[in-house]
């Protein structure tokens, strides 16, 4: 719970960081990457109740299933244990239209969920318990796999991929495999709206091979313990 | 924009028509619609229900005619909240609006809690095939065209919940109708605004395999 508080205490001067340094990439005329205000600051303020949370995942479970544990096939993304930090931003990217998702919208507008719920059910995710992962790739890249995700990918998602809270970066180990194969997929190919950058600068000379070489070594690394949710 | 309230005035003169004519109905049927102190909620409900709602719901609330929903066992709340939205006129019934408009909103909840207090009943499946696609698409969804699970709302035996209704053992007829409904905007209740678009995201097969699954539960 402290981490958590430190966290949020991090958030305003982080917002102003990353809006410089934004700013130095493009001389200033590209939008901002995660720019905290409007809903997103509202719901990273307020403080969650994973108990209501876990009320409000339940028209959620359709797709993300009991316990979050998402789809092997990769439709549906596993969010158990995320932190609640990258939860909020991508929900809040979700219902703004900068990451789309056209078949999610309709169940987390609005009209469905308030700023309050989003902090909610961000506190009841990462308190769940992460399973073992089914979602594994091919096994047969995996030695390159390793090379890049440690030249490449670690200083940010951490080395055992356990990413960080107050970066918004998120935890990318034991994910399905097929939805880390879409998903880096699209931050190489510019169709994930909210990329960070400096991601989609080291994703961008990827071939095919190398996709999926990192991202089968990373659905196969162990997830963390969860953290506590309160 | 719809003025009506729930004590059921409504400046719809039409309306007004129907649901004069419920109200010479029920006193047609021996029930005085303006009964004075009741001792007891639950024996006022007892006494609406065998006088109006029996002749379509059933008195253990377990109708027997395919296209009157079977109301046993749902959640009180449910029954409640859809008794308002006839009133309302965002869930569309010519059959039940001018019934609802005529019954004293207070009696509402004691409605609810007399057919929540019934045991439902089971349908027979006719179409066994059809009913192991239903089944499918109720536990899984369909991830290509983004139907989610049923059963992550309605739970896994479709015994439905305050904020998800039952679904099991309804009439498939009812069930068909009701996600057209849906689908048409034709039930366009604030709360049913999930379901709308669950129901778009559903072929015709689909519909027809998921109530023949739920009829049978
Ligand atoms: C109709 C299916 C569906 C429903 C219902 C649904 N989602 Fe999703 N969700 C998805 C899909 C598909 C993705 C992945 C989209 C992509 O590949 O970019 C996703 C992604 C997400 C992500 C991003 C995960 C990540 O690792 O970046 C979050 C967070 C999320 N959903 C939360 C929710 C919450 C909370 C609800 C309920 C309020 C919900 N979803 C309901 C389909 C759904
Ligand atoms: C500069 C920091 C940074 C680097 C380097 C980086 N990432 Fe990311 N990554 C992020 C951030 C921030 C997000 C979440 C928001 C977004 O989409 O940008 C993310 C999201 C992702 C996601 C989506 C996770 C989800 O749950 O949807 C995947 C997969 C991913 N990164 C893989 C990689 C891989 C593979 C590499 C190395 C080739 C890499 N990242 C390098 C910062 C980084
Ligand atoms: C003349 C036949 C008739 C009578 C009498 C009647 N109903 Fe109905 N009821 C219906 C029909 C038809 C529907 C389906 C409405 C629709 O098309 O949405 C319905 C729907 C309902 C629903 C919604 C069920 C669901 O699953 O969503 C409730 C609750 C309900 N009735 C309660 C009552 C109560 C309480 C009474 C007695 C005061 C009553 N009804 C009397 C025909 C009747
Ligand atoms: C995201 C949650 C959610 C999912 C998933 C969902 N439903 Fe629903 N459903 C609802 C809600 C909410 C209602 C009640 C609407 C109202 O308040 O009038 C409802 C009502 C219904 C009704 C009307 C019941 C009655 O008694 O009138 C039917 C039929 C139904 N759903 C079928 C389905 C089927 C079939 C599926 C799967 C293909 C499904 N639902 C998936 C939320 C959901």
């Amino acid at each position: 719970m402290k981490a958590w508080l430190g966290a949020l205490l991090l958030l305003s001067s982080l917002a102003g960081g990353l809006r410089a340094q934004e700013a130095g990439h493009d001389g200033g005329a590209a939008p901002v990457w995660n720019e905290i205000k409007g809903e997103k600051l509202l719901a990273l303020k307020l403080r969650g109740d994973a108990a209501r949370g876990a009320e409000a995942f339940v028209g959620c479970q359709g797709c993300h299933k009991r316990g979050a544990t998402g789809s092997p096939s990769g439709a549906y993304p596993r969010l158990a244990g995320q932190h609640a930090t990258v939860l909020i931003e991508q929900m809040t990217d979700i219902r703004s239209g900068r990451r789309q998702n056209a078949k999610m919208l309709p169940f987390a507008d609005e009209h469905v969920l308030t700023p309050q719920e989003i902090a909610d059910i961000a506190i009841y995710l990462q308190g769940l318990p992460i399973p073992p992962n089914l979602g594994k790739g091919p096994g047969d890249k995996l030695e390159r796999g390793k090379e890049l995700f440690v030249r490449d990918c670690s200083t940010c998602h951490g080395e055992r991929g356990e990413g960080q809270a107050e970066k918004f970066y998120p935890l990318v180990a034991g994910q399905h495999f097929k939805y880390l194969l879409r998903e880096t997929e699209f931050i190489r190919d510019g169709r994930r709206g909210n990329a960070n950058p400096d991601m989609v600068r080291v994703i961008k000379p990827y071939t095919d091979d190398d996709l999926e070489a990192v991202a089968d070594y990373i659905a196969r690394l162990e997830a963390p313990a969860a953290a506590p949710s309160q | 924009m719809d003025t009506s309230d729930c004590s059921g005035r409504r400046g719809d003169a039409k309306f007004a028509g129907a649901q004069e004519r419920t109200r010479a109905w029920l006193a047609a049927l021996g029930f005085v619609v303006a009964a004075p102190a009741w001792a007891d909620d639950a024996e006022k409900a007892k006494t609406i229900v065998a006088n109006v709602c029996s002749a379509c719901h059933g008195i253990d609330g377990n109708s027997t005619v395919p296209t009157y929903p079977k109301l046993a066992g749902r959640h009180p709340d449910y029954i409640v909240r859809e008794l308002k939205e006839f009133i309302s006129g965002k869930r569309k019934s010519d059959i039940m609006a001018p019934i609802c408009a005529a019954l004293d909103p207070g009696d509402f909840k004691g409605l609810g809690a007399y057919f929540g207090a019934q045991k439902p009943s089971s349908g027979t499946v006719l179409n066994a095939k059809a009913a192991a696609e239903g089944k499918k698409l109720y536990q899984d969804g369909n991830e290509l065209s983004g139907v989610p699970a049923c059963a992550g709302c309605h739970e896994p035996d479709a015994a439905g919940n305050k904020r998800f209704p039952r679904l099991a053992g309804q009439h498939r007829e009812y069930l068909v109708e009701q996600l057209h409904n849906f689908r048409n905007d034709i039930r366009n209740n604030e709360t049913a605004r999930v379901m709308r678009e669950v129901a778009k995201r559903l072929t015709e097969d689909e519909i027809t395999a998921v109530a023949e699954y739920l009829t049978g539960l």
